[in-house]
């Protein structure tokens, strides 16, 4: 087990890398000058200059990639164009908002989206199954942002039972801050987990092994948990990890309704403001949430899994 | 005659939607008695499987539905029990075997948890006594080692190895009945003929009472003392095993018989007899033989055959050799 995870944690670095090259290609080697895009057609040629100096875009392109892969193992990402700080205090500011909001979104979707799968599955073609078909056609359809301002007219300018922006300071502040925007998050993901869950679970209860279970004698709760969601569990883990990384997209949309700090907000500003080292920063933070949530998803695999366990 | 402990009379399964059924188990009757070994026999598609599964209510519903009949075992009605209290019976009178060891089991479990759930289901133990039982079992279905096999998972057996897991946790609560669909279809020849040993040792040592189901009658007359014959959803013959051997009534059961010789030979195969099963439900009327049978005659087409005695424990379904018109004894 241990093995594996090594195993697993190694080879993810090629993946990395990959990321990184590309990220700084496409910084680099695509058409436009970086230092114009950031100053404008209009700088300086003085200006200019300055600012190819600051960033080393003077250097062979070799020295310029080591540098860069040396600024992002030393998580030293310069210094904000706009904002005068450092741009690893500004993703160390902003992170962990955008990890709390994925993490209360995705504990929502887990625990509605499964039994809502169960009970669609169980109850196939009845009441509820169509119930969550409806539902979890609104999930898909309805987009983030509009959902977010709806929720925000209603509850908070409306009828006042949630704050209008901000984070809050102590848990339960913090819980009341979080509701809506991670209420906004979660109605995508109890759509498609709980749609994972159905699709997932309907096929596992019509393997022989159910079957076996049934003619032990087992009641029906325990073939759908016991037998039938540990198995299901196997494709669901996979969709998690999806939905854990369609938050990085959802979140630049709540964070700017709900007036939240985050990484997503962060980069969209940064962005609008042409704030370079920022969206490097940004972008490199995202491609390696993106290879770390896909390596625990891996990991998750392997714990249900005992059939990869012991290879 | 003894009070049967299963008794199945006129059973109907249908597929399908209620407003247009195709009928793929038509009016079958079965017996088996306490600590007696019966087995069915039949082409593929014929209703083996659907007919066993039926005893314990384990036709997959939907698409199929027992549509009437009995079936009672130790003078209770299955059918019209709840299924809360049928799921007692499950697994502690009646214990089931499937054709496939490789998907039977669960992947995600281990084989002690897949085993000591049998036992938990039917019997308080702790769980020293527990594990205790399981190795028990282990060791009477002929695992070796046992005690360091608990903790395996069912990839790490051998289809061979798994129909005996199967076994193990089928006898796990002493049922008075274990019905095997296939058992030993998927394994090869050697495997096969051990799983059937293990078979034959159950039954002796627990004097369980065995329904084997097969298309292989060289299997059958192996283990039991009894078969019927299917063909197409209707049981065509129904005799001791020497009695049908010898004194074969069905044209099918001669045609399955064409090619076996004696009973001493090993492993006697289907003979093919010429055309394939009918679609199921496509017969309406008629015997479902008819386009295949060389005794066939007018009536065949027009009538069902009703069963007819041909000895002490022998009845056929055929207009050509019935003897007498019977009421069956039950
Ligand atoms: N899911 C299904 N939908 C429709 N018909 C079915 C279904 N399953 C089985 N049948 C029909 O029921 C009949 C009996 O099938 P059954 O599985 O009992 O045959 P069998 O004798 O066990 O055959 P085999 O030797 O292949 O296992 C077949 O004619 C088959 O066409
Ligand atoms: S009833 Fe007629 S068709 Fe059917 S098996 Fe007998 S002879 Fe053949
Ligand atoms: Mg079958």
């Amino acid at each position: 087990m241990a093995r594996y995870i090594f195993v697993r944690v190694l080879d993810s670095i090629p993946t990395i890398l990959l990321v990184l090259t590309l990220v700084f290609l496409a910084m680099r080697i695509l058409p436009g000058d970086p230092a114009i895009a950031v100053l404008g057609e209009n700088a300086q040629p003085e200006t200019i200059a300055r600012f190819r100096e600051q960033f080393g875009l003077n250097d062979p392109l070799w020295l310029q990639y080591l540098h860069f892969l040396g600024d992002v193992f030393t998580f030293d990402f310069g210094n904000s164009l706009v904002k005068s700080a450092p741009v690893s205090t500004l993703i160390a500011n902003n992170l962990p908002y955008t990890i709390e909001l994925t993490i209360a979104a995705m504990l929502i979707g887990i625990t509605f989206g499964i039994p809502m799968g169960v009970m669609a599955a169980v109850k196939r073609n009845k009441l509820p199954d169509n119930a969550f078909r409806v539902f979890s056609l609104v999930g898909y359809a309805v987009p983030d942002f509009y959902l977010g301002a709806v929720l925000l007219l209603t509850f908070s300018l409306g009828l006042g039972w949630f704050p209008i922006n901000g984070v809050g300071t102590d848990f339960v502040s913090r819980m009341h801050h979080i509701a809506l925007p991670a209420l906004t998050l979660a109605m995508l993901k109890m759509a498609f987990i709980g749609r994972l869950t159905r699709t997932s679970l309907l096929e596992v209860l019509g393997r022989d092994y159910v079957r076996t279970a049934r003619a032990k004698g087992a009641s029906e709760r325990r073939v759908v948990y016991r037998h039938g969601l540990r198995n299901a569990l196997l494709p669901l883990s996979t969709g998690l990890g999806l939905s854990i990384l369609s938050t990085l997209s959802g979140s630049v949309a709540v964070e700017l309704v709900f007036n939240r700090p985050g990484i997503g907000r962060l980069l969209i500003e940064a962005i609008t403001e042409r704030d370079y080292p920022v969206i490097q920063a940004g972008v490199v933070v995202f491609a390696l949430v993106v290879v770390i949530v896909n390596l625990l998803m891996d990991l998750v695999y392997v714990a249900v899994d005992p059939r990869i366990r012991v290879q | 005659m003894s009070a049967p402990l299963l008794n199945v009379e006129s059973l109907c399964v249908e597929f399908g939607p209620k407003s247009a059924p195709i009928r793929v188990i038509n009016s079958v009757n079965l017996r088996v008695d306490a600590g007696e070994a019966v087995g069915i026999v039949g082409e593929s598609g014929s209703g083996k499987s659907i007919t066993s599964l039926s005893i314990l209510r384990l036709v997959p519903e939907p698409p199929s539905r027992i549509a009437s009949g009995r079936i009672e075992f130790e003078g209770r009605d299955l059918l019209a029990m709840p299924k809360s209290q049928l799921r007692h019976m499950r697994g502690r009178d009646i214990a089931m075997i499937f054709q496939e060891p490789m998907s039977s089991l669960n992947p995600v479990m281990t084989v002690e948890a897949q085993i000591g759930e049998a036992i938990m289901l039917h019997q308080r133990l702790g769980r020293a006594e527990r594990r205790a039982r399981v190795i028990e079992l282990l060791r009477l279905v002929g695992i070796p080692d046992p005690e360091s096999r608990l903790k395996a998972y069912p990839h790490q057996f051998s289809g061979g190895m798994r129909q005996r897991v199967m076994i193990a946790i089928a006898v796990a609560c002493n049922p008075k009945l274990l019905i095997a669909d296939e058992p030993t279809t998927a394994l090869d020849v050697t495997i096969q003929a051990q799983v059937l040993d293990l078979m034959k040792d159950v039954r002796r040592k627990l004097n369980t009472a065995i329904l084997l189901i097969s298309h292989d009658l060289g299997v059958i007359a192996e283990v039991c003392e009894r078969v019927l014959v299917m063909y197409a959803g209707h049981v065509v013959e129904d005799a001791d095993i020497r009695s049908l051997f010898e004194n074969p009534q069905h044209p099918y059961t001669r045609g399955l018989l064409r090619a076996v010789p004696s009973l001493t030979d090993e492993h006697p195969r289907l003979y093919q007899i010429p055309g394939s099963v009918p679609q199921a439900g496509s017969i309406r009327q008629g015997c479902p033989f008819y386009a295949r049978c060389d005794l066939r005659q007018d009536i065949c087409a027009r009538a069902m055959p009703a069963m007819s005695t041909h000895g002490a424990r022998h009845v056929a379904a055929c207009w050509a050799t019935q003897s007498m018109p019977e009421v069956r004894s039950a």
